[in-house]
């Protein structure tokens, strides 16, 4: 008797009425530029704050949505073709293993790879781990000693850290101001028993595109495999396995606008690089990476690399076209904005921005209607600045008011004219409040002042 | 295929406008419908017969894709939904009877 109550209520609730996802999401932009339909007009408040709609994102770093023709193409493998691709006895095995081949030659297409040398993983994290303690650990006897930079993401960093533990040598080359590494510190780094250098692609912070073709050919020269993270630099930039003669590479799914949870692991088989495995099991994965290979999302993940070599150029020339119009209309209303970084090798989408005399929490605090990020989503949990722009030597002031702006494939111009209108507003409100702004506006150099002690 | 006519790009192009217009969020909406204008103004200049024919049919099957996805994932979700509500009623009706019958006082540590 409860069961019918139960079940006559989820009916009740299912009804297309009050369905939530079909009602259409409006933003905040599309509320200015066109009267929808379905109006939310209590707003919505969330964690004690009130907004009028869903907000503008821009925070393609972070995670990008899903392209319609990647959830097509994965439909299929939830509804119907649900098979296991290891089951070698029936034809929803069969199905699902062929999906799985065809999606490891789309990625393999995109990076100028052969499929043989993908493996999917559950996502970068689990590429970089495999990468850096398996590498190390298959080596042990031989190699000790590592090198990275200063700038990885965290999961490359924790895995150095979790080495010294162990005993290997970990060197964390600092990088310059603009971000990028010195080549002759790289050098001088290197030893005979050197195992690995790991340098990625593009930074998740701050955007800019490493000297990948020259860190290759050092590491050819040497004969140390290099590694690198590419997880946001895939789609984006054109990425050669040869020319940047890499061994090994991450690649994620949700940064191309694939679904969440899977990854691809780049692993060249000549000369062969040899990792031991984090995940024990079956075999599966050539026993890199023992699992049932997710086939829906690593279908999601063929179908987005395909779309990224077709839209590449595309999507290259829109993104930069949006980042002028946001630095240009930051810059024609504020003074004292800087882009943290290398400007000329650079990833367009990926704008970060330090407005001075601002303090960064009331900022973002100000900004709701805006999806953006200070510093990355791993770190903007703890309050301190971020690691990456402490060791790009930016300011500790500059560093609290850094904001990261998103641009990818789905932003629209009106949404980036939003964006610059309400940056623009909450900084000036600020600075008018600030009286640092106020010494600085009547001359006064703010750096020469001796703060008295009480 | 024949190359098609001009009548026949023409309505192409608006059958994909119209089904842009169909998407609930508005990114992806705008993005279907300024990548449909921007790809038939890039391919306005292809004189090669065989590769008109070649964007025509890739625009047909971006027609199939793209915008019924969202319509199929309304009716399969409630399809699902409505099953697992059955499904989940009748386990809690068959576990509720077995579990009253056998559950120990909640003074005994469980197992």
């Amino acid at each position: 008797m409860a069961s019918k109550i139960i079940s006559a209520t989820i009916r009740r609730s299912l009804s297309p009425r009050t369905l939530p996802h079909i009602r259409p999401l409006s933003t905040a932009a599309a509320v200015t530029a066109a009267a929808e339909p379905y109006d939310e007009t209590a707003g919505i408040s969330m964690k004690g704050v009130k907004i009028s709609g869903r907000p503008l994102y821009l925070d393609m770093q972070a995670t990008s949505p899903v392209d319609p023709r990647v959830l097509d193409a994965m439909l299929p493998y939830f509804v119907s073709r649900y098979g296991n691709p290891h089951s070698r006895t029936h034809l929803y095995g069969w199905e699902s293993d062929e999906a799985v081949e065809a999606a490891r030659a789309q990625v393999a297409n995109l990076i100028n790879a052969s499929p043989k040398e993908i493996v999917f993983t559950s996502g970068a994290t689990e590429c970089n781990n495999i990468s850096v303690k398996g590498v190390m650990h298959f080596y042990k006897e031989k190699k000790k000693h590592v090198i990275t930079t200063q700038t990885e993401h965290k999961c490359v960093l924790d895995s150095c850290r979790h080495l010294q533990q162990e005993g290997f040598d970990v060197t964390y080359l600092p990088v310059k101001s603009d971000g990028l590494i010195d080549l002759n510190e790289l050098r001088s780094s290197i030893r005979t028993n050197t195992g690995l250098v790991s340098v990625m692609a593009v930074n998740n912070e701050i955007g800019v595109i490493q000297p990948m073709e020259e860190i290759g050919q050092i590491c050819k020269e040497f004969n140390i495999p290099f590694h690198t993270d590419a997880a946001q630099a895939l789609g984006k930039i054109p990425i050669d396995v040869n020319k940047w003669n890499v061994s090994l590479m991450s690649l994620s799914g949700h940064k191309v606008y694939g679904p969440k949870g899977v990854g691809a692991l780049y692993m060249r088989r000549r000369p062969r690089i040899r990792v031991e495995p984090q995940m024990n099991g079956g075999g599966q994965e050539r026993g890199i990476r023992s699992g049932t290979v997710p086939t829906p999302l690593v279908v999601g993940m063929g179908a987005a690399c395909e779309l990224a070599m077709k839209e590449m150029e595309y999507d290259e020339k829109r993104v930069t076209e949006l980042k002028d119009r946001l630095l240009n209309g930051i810059r024609a209303k504020l003074d004292g904005v800087v882009v943290n970084g290398s400007t000329e090798s650079r990833y367009a989408g990926n704008l970060n921005l330090s407005f001075a005399y601002v303090e960064g929490e009331s900022l973002l605090m100000g900004l709701k209607e805006v999806a953006v990020s200070s510093g990355s989503a791993c770190t903007s949990a703890s309050l301190e600045p971020s690691y990456v722009l402490r060791a790009l030597g930016v300011d500790e002031d500059m560093a609290h008011t850094s904001i990261r702006f998103g641009i990818g494939r789905f932003t629209t111009e009106e949404e980036i004219d939003k964006a610059v209108e309400l940056t623009v507003n909450q900084v000036e409100k600020l600075r008018e409040m600030s009286p640092l702004y106020e010494m600085v506006k009547e001359g006064i150099d703010i750096k020469s002042i001796q703060w008295s002690q009480h | 295929m024949a190359t098609p006519s001009r009548t026949e790009i023409i309505s192409l192009f608006r059958s994909l406008l119209r089904s842009a217009r169909q998407f609930p969020d508005y990114n992806i909406r705008e993005y279907t419908k300024r990548r449909t204008i921007d790809a038939f103004r890039d391919s306005k200049t292809l004189s090669d017969p065989s590769s008109i024919a070649a964007a025509f049919s890739d625009g047909q099957s971006q027609l199939q894709i793209g915008y019924v996805a969202w319509t199929k994932i309304q009716v399969v979700v409630n399809d699902v939904l409505i099953k697992c509500a059955s499904y989940i009623a009748t386990v809690i009706d068959c576990r509720g009877a077995r579990d009253l019958s056998r559950r120990k006082p909640f003074t005994e540590k469980p197992p």
